[in-house]
């Protein structure tokens, strides 16, 4: 039988400034009809590359020195432009990563379905509209014709998902392309989402490739699963054993990082001293005027309290509210209600005096975007040094804190890894020697791996120092390691504070009960 | 900074712009050495001379050499121009992120104010301020910095604005920074390429706002061999001896160009498209 998806020996380069680099070292896989191969790696490791070309659409400097593609019969890397148009999207489906920038916003929802039923399957205007009202109901889309109508602002992250995957399983393609379609939805929505694909699947018998850095996450979808490591293939093996008998260290790595939350990586009690205390904290953005009516505030009177030493875990899925949070107990959003920090009482902004400053350190989720580009590592470190008292000299102190070497302080952010800026920006809020670190959702950008250094560095951060952590994320399995409680935020609104042992309680909320049946446990 | 100007002079808008502006950066520095004849030097049996052998440009109605006039007065027209640039686009910068990080009804003053002198053509804004300060060189100046700041507090605010919303400027808020730190350390060096490539057009407009100036009387003072003024006095004999008119014209034009170019290339050069 002829495979769907074949690569032999494929090897790809890219040519920089510095000499070619080699992304994809003699990569050989196929993919059976109807068949979902996962592929995983961590970012850097050439899987994306391997979408794109596979996709035909690599950046102009790459170089593929060996190898085949073939689909099916057809020889990918001998086929004409003209060709390749009818080979993408017709046979060849991708879904991307960001469905906020995959569909045109210029452009409502049904023209960019149907704009493509039309090239593809050759269907009249009529035809084509008739057949993509019939697509997003079936995906799950309530009331496809209103949404036909919309533009791609007017419909949630989502509802974008489940579009884009309608066209792609609508022009029949023989193999679908999925580059981590759930990675930028949250984990509800996201697991939805996998339902959905589970469920056609089933009914088209659509052979995919699967990509993710997730591994826990692909066992679940895939029949097989790869692993891909600086652009080499190391270990080949079907989903339900790979977690339980992972042969080659990487994947050992791989799945050692997946965090479980029955594992917990903290054993001690905090103190009973509340260190901070807010109550009746909405937040607001926006002002009125005299044409419109102010916003409703983005939270509804939280209450919560940390202690000395405590890990204090925040939940909830995007626009819950719990960034807002985060932003209020830093004086960079304004709020009302009452917010109270050794014996110091604070209601706005101003109040926040330099001592405050000082205490309450926040970390946030971009290490790209909080990290000042035109500054180098050791300015951007000797800044909190030179307002809260303590000397440039520390600066070798800091950066061997955070387990980098003290040269990178004459590095400039550019030169840095996504993991290693993220360890300046945690050196930088220890600098100050904080009572209270505020996490707002810092590893999620991040692969598993390097996820799971960083929290093991931050533990060893607080046991060094004692210093408490509100810890903002959306990934229930990763919190439950680390927190003393955990709080659920929905909708703007707190649904439950339990401590780590009554999670498993028959009186959470249901809410939170959903949740946690949507994080994805690993399997085996 | 060494990457930038190789990336520059390597696209054909950069080269051509960075030699125009070399030759004329000549001209400012070594230009009254290396003039054949002293700009003021007066030779009554050569009025009105054809550009020839003697005179390579031609001659004016005082039997002046153009071309040594043109060489002498590139030192008293770029000059001016750039430091008019300068004065106004820095001007212009520091009001556009300075309303962009205070925000709210302090941004929205500052900017309605700057759309009211913006509403002013800039000739006419240029003109009035030399009327009021009095007629001269340094006054022309302050005049065309004063109509140039408005533009440049746009486009610098509205670049400002989404460098407002990074982490790292809320990180500085957050820590208690001052607004002045955070003004000139955290945004303003991020909105730099912008505000760089605006100005380097900015300049030609400037070379050629002055000319106007000059050629309604209002700039340099004659017998000063600036290029405005010497397009204004040529003008009446633009029939008898179109030379004196054409040559100072070109050179207005010429440094008008070669500043475009470089600022067409410096926004090329900044924006790496697909440079991995």
């Amino acid at each position: 039988m002829i495979p769907a998806l074949a690569i032999k020996n494929y090897t790809l380069d890219y040519a920089t400034a510095a000499g070619p680099v080699r992304v994809l070292h003699d990569i050989s896989l196929e993919i059976a009809p109807g068949e979902v191969l996962g592929l995983v790696g961590e970012s850097g490791s050439g899987k994306s590359s391997l979408a794109w070309a596979l996709m035909r659409h690599l950046p102009e400097n790459a170089r593929e020195i060996s190898g085949t593609l073939r689909l099916g019969d057809t020889d990918l890397l001998r086929l004409h432009p003209r060709e390749l148009t009818k080979i993408r999207g017709r046979r060849l489906g991708m879904v991307f990563q960001d469905p906020s920038t995959a569909l045109n916003p210029t452009l409502p929802i049904g023209r960019q379905v149907t704009e493509t039923l039309i090239q593809h399957r050759g269907l009249s205007k009529r035809e084509a509209d008739a057949l993509a009202i019939d697509l997003l109901g079936h995906v799950e889309l309530r009331d496809p014709a209103a949404i036909m109508r919309r533009y791609p602002h007017e419909i949630s992250g989502g509802e974008k998902q489940r579009v884009i995957i309608a066209t792609a399983f609508g022009c029949r393609p023989d193999v679908i392309l999925f580059d981590e379609p759930t990675t930028a939805l949250d984990v509800i929505t996201g697991a939805r989402i996998l339902e959905l694909f589970a469920r056609l699947r089933e009914e088209t018998g659509v052979a995919a490739l699967y990509i993710s850095h997730d591994l826990a996450l692909v066992t679940r979808v895939a029949d097989r699963v790869v692993v891909l490591k600086h652009g080499r293939l190391v270990e080949e093996a079907p989903a339900a054993d790979i977690f339980r008998a992972p042969r080659h260290a990487d994947t050992k790595a791989l799945v050692q990082a997946v965090p479980r939350p029955e594992r917990r990586l903290i054993h001690d009690k905090p103190g009973d001293e509340v260190l901070l205390a807010a109550s009746d904290i909405e937040v607001h953005y926006g002002r009125a005027s005299i044409f419109r009516q102010a916003p409703p505030p983005a939270t509804r009177r939280i209450g919560l309290d940390v202690r000395a030493g405590e890990i204090l875990g925040l939940v909830g899925e995007s626009g819950s509210g719990k960034s807002s949070v985060a932003r209020a107990l830093t004086g960079l959003a304004r709020f009302s209600g009452k917010v109270r920090f050794d014996n110091h009482e604070i209601t706005a902004a101003r109040d926040m005096n330099a001592a405050y400053r000082r205490d309450v350190q926040i970390i946030f989720q971009h290490p790209d975007a909080s990290l000042n580009p035109r500054h180098k590592v050791g300015e951007i470190l000797s800044r909190p040094l030179k307002l809260y008292g303590g000397s440039a000299a520390e600066i070798p102190r800091l950066l061997e804190q955070v387990r980098l070497p003290a040269p990178y302080a004459g590095r400039w952010p550019h030169q840095l890894s996504g993991g290693e800026k993220q360890r300046v920006a945690i050196a930088r809020a220890f600098a100050a020697r904080p009572k209270l670190v505020i996490c707002d959702e810092i590893t999620a950008p991040l692969d598993v791996s390097v996820q799971a250094q960083i929290i093991e560095l931050l533990l060893a951060l607080r046991a060094a120092t004692g210093t408490a952590f509100l810890f903002i994320t959306h990934d229930l399995n990763l919190i439950r390691q680390i927190a003393h409680r955990i709080a659920v935020m929905r909708g703007g609104e707190m649904v439950d504070l339990l401590p780590i042992e009554d999670f498993d309680a028959d009186h959470v909320h249901p809410y939170t009960r959903e949740l946690m049946a949507a994080s994805p446990v690993p399997v085996g | 900074m060494t990457e930038l100007f190789v990336r520059l002079i390597r696209r054909p808008q950069g080269f051509v712009g960075i030699a125009l502006l070399a030759l004329i950066a000549m001209a400012c520095l070594f230009g009254p050495a290396l003039a054949p004849y002293a700009p003021e030097k007066i030779d009554f049996l050569g009025r009105f001379r054809a550009p020839g052998w003697q005179n390579w440009l031609g001659a004016d109605q005082f039997g002046r050499d153009i071309l040594s006039r043109l060489m002498v007065g590139a030192r008293s027209t770029v000059p001016m121009a750039l430091i008019a640039t300068l004065a106004g686009s820095a001007a212009g910068a520091i009001i556009g992120v300075g309303s962009a990080y205070l925000g709210g009804r302090i941004d929205e003053a500052i900017m309605r104010t700057n759309d009211a002198v913006m509403a002013i053509p800039g000739l006419l804004m240029a003109l009035l301020l030399v009327s009021t300060l009095g007629n001269g060189a340094g006054n022309a100046v302050i005049a065309v910095a004063i109509a140039f700041a408005p533009g440049m507090a746009r486009v610098t605010r509205s670049v400002a604005l989404n460098i407002r919303n990074q982490d790292y400027v809320k990180a500085a808020v957050a820590r208690g920074e001052s607004a002045a730190w955070i003004i000139f350390r955290e945004m303003l060096p991020n909105a730099m390429a912008p505000i760089v490539i605006e100005s380097t057009i900015r300049v030609s407009f400037a070379v050629m706002l002055f000319a106007t100036l000059s050629f309604l009387g209002v700039g340099a003072q004659p017998p000063a061999s600036e290029w405005g003024l010497m397009v204004a006095d040529a003008r009446q004999y633009m029939y008898q001896a179109p030379w004196g008119l054409i040559a100072p014209s070109a050179a207005i034009a010429l440094t008008a160009v070669a500043f475009n170019l470089l600022g067409d290339g410096l926004r090329d050069a900044l924006n790496p498209k697909d440079e991995r």
